[in-house]
């Protein structure tokens, strides 16, 4: 899975690239795929999906479909379908997503969780207030 | 009727030969028209709306970058840009340097650019607008320093290389689809350092305190300097060759 073409294949046409010599600060929203390889100070967010390369350095929250992370992230990621850490990936923040992946070599500081335990666990709740207000 | 606009810089006698076969050419394909010295023109815009006023069907820049940029400048937020966007055509016949724009129309040279103004094939394209200019193909600046502001973010670049910023391509190279046609502008930086960045915006403000813009390769202007788009503006006579669907 974390062979570079395999890594980059979702990605060959990314309608936005921010190269290593590049620093985006502010609000970086986007419809496409987007591959980071430079710095962002900020947020960064897609309907699609979000590669970090290993040389990016982000202080920013990550929202996005599928996200790659192989750079360091000093924020939140919601990765709504899929996750993949690779092993030089530095993440700073929580986590949450639909399913992941972790390379042996990554760091985390931060909490894990799956968006599908979560939407079960609000399921759940709200089923239980819904009880609660019918038996009233 | 067609109305051929000759840049000035076509009077130079290195040129007079080429300028003689294409008249010749255009007499044979029955393409012959109005010709327009703009050498000694003063009123340059004047005398462009005038031909459009009088009913010129066909416009056809006999030049460069800056012959196409000097035509759409003298129509475009005049009172009779209405008329020149629904009645007349914009064709080019290269001849000389800094032909980018005829490039991307997929014309080669002054032959070709004959055969395509028989053809008739026309597309409308997206016009780029930088301060009070106007330009077909791209601006272009040193990269470094460059700070471009675009929505709700900006990008500094800290390395030398060339930021463009792209309506319609004329270098093959450039790997990026740009598509005159969608109302985006393509932005493409390629640093010293081999680094590539692309992205698409509609308004973008260019600042950078030592580097002048280049406009189509020919015009030079101070930043701090705001570039837009505004979609399917002129009616272009273009080959099947394009470098655009």
């Amino acid at each position: 899975m974390f062979n570079k073409a395999n890594r980059l294949e979702k990605f060959k046409d990314a309608e936005t690239v921010i190269g290593a010599s590049i620093k985006v600060k502010g609000n970086f929203q986007g419809q496409g795929n987007i591959i980071i390889e430079g710095v962002l100070e900020g947020s960064l967010k897609t309907d699609s999906n979000i590669f970090v390369g290993d040389q990016a350095k982000i202080t920013a929250n990550i929202e996005a479909s599928d996200v790659i992370i192989t750079g360091e992230v000093r924020g939140n990621i919601k990765a709504k379908n899929y996750l993949a850490i690779g092993d030089t990936a530095k993440i700073f923040g929580d986590v949450q997503y639909g399913e992941i992946s972790v390379e042996r070599g990554a760091i985390i500081n931060g909490q894990l969780s799956s968006i599908n335990e979560d939407n079960k666990h609000t399921e759940k709740i709200k089923t239980e207030d819904k009880a609660t207000i019918s038996s009233k | 009727m067609h109305v051929y606009v000759y840049d000035d810089f076509l009077n130079r006698g290195k040129y007079q030969k080429i300028i003689n076969r294409l008249e010749i050419r255009l007499t044979d394909l029955g393409l012959n028209g109005k010709i327009i010295r703009l050498a000694g023109i003063k009123n340059i815009r004047g005398v462009i709306q005038n031909e459009i006023k009088l009913g010129a069907k066909t416009v056809i820049a006999v030049g460069n970058n800056q012959t196409v940029n000097k035509i759409i400048g003298a129509i475009i937020d005049t009172e009779i840009y209405g008329d020149f966007q629904k009645k007349t055509l914009l064709g080019v016949i290269p001849i000389g340097d800094d032909n980018s724009i005829a490039v991307s129309l997929g014309i080669k040279d002054m032959e070709e650019a004959c055969q395509i103004l028989l053809a008739r094939r026309l597309e409308k394209i997206d016009l780029g607008i930088i301060n009070q200019h106007y330009f077909l193909n791209q601006i272009s600046i040193q990269s470094l320093d460059t700070i471009l502001k675009i929505d709700d973010y900006s990008l500094e670049i800290g390395a030398r290389g060339e930021l463009r910023i792209i309506n319609l391509l004329s270098d093959p190279s450039t790997k990026i689809q740009s598509n005159p046609h969608d109302g985006y502008l393509d932005v493409y930086i390629k640093t010293k350092r081999n680094s590539e960045t692309h992205l698409r915006a509609k308004k973008i403000k260019i600042t950078n305190p030592d580097n002048k813009i280049i406009i189509d390769g020919v015009v030079e202007i101070e930043t701090p300097a705001e570039v837009t788009v505004k979609r399917d503006q002129v009616n272009l006579i273009v080959g099947k060759g394009r470098m655009f669907e």
